[in-house]
């Protein structure tokens, strides 16, 4: 499980709807930190949030996380 | 969840970090002065604390932190609070900062226990000395590591 990483594309979601981070996270219920944070990948939302994220943008989870391979040294 | 409940809420988010910041000085004076009261019990900080009264000195504390609210009332059960308290982000800060605080907190024992041995105070203020840094330290780790992790 080490060798992979979680990586979104939450920013690219918001981009096509014309969302801010402020607007995604009133949709979601959540606070603009909170998004900014799943965003920039230094936080790893629990299921409920990825869950919440993904009604908000209309599209299913897996739209949005994915894992990929660690390329990272 | 509207957007001015997200403005809100990022509000009381500013002002409770604000709090927190208080938090951290009142509990890193307070551990400063019992430290210094347990480890000289009759020196220069025990006349001092003994001349004051604690009534100003609570009033005080309890002036600066509603400064911090600039006035503002929060209703705990009010949306925005709720928001803020149950965010995710900062619960798994206050989780990081909680971990390496018991961390910091455990491997300071031992050097703390040396340094109140060298200063030959009798045993039951030194275990009571020994209890006000462990929870100076560890209260004032915690707070300051989610102060640090809680920045944007």
């Amino acid at each position: 499980m080490g060798d992979e990483r979680l990586q979104n594309t939450i920013k690219v979601q918001r981009a096509m709807r014309d969302l801010t981070q402020a607007d995604l996270a009133a949709l979601a219920g959540v606070t603009r930190r909170s998004v900014n944070a799943i965003e920039t990948g230094r936080m790893v939302p629990s299921v409920l949030l990825a869950l919440k994220i993904a009604r908000a943008l209309g599209v299913s989870v897996e739209t949005i996380f994915a894992l990929h391979p660690r390329t990272d040294p | 969840m509207s957007q001015t409940t997200n403005d809100r809420s990022e509000l009381f988010l500013r002002f409770s970090q604000r709090k927190l910041a208080t938090l951290l000085v009142i509990v890193v004076g307070v551990g400063a002065v019992g430290l210094a009261l347990m480890l000289t019990p009759t020196g220069s900080v025990w006349r001092a604390v003994s001349r004051v009264s604690l009534v100003p000195v609570a009033v005080a504390i309890v002036l600066i932190v509603q400064m911090t609210l600039r006035g503002r009332r929060w209703n705990p059960d009010s949306p925005e609070v709720r928001m803020a308290a149950e965010d995710e982000w900062r619960r798994t800060n206050m989780e990081r900062a909680s971990r390496l605080a018991l961390i910091v907190v455990l491997l300071a024992q031992w050097p703390l226990a040396l340094i109140l041995g060298f200063t030959q105070i009798p045993a039951p203020r030194g275990a009571m000395a020994m209890a006000m840094a462990t929870i100076t330290l560890g209260l004032s780790t915690q707070i300051a590591l989610f102060l640090k992790f809680d920045r944007e």
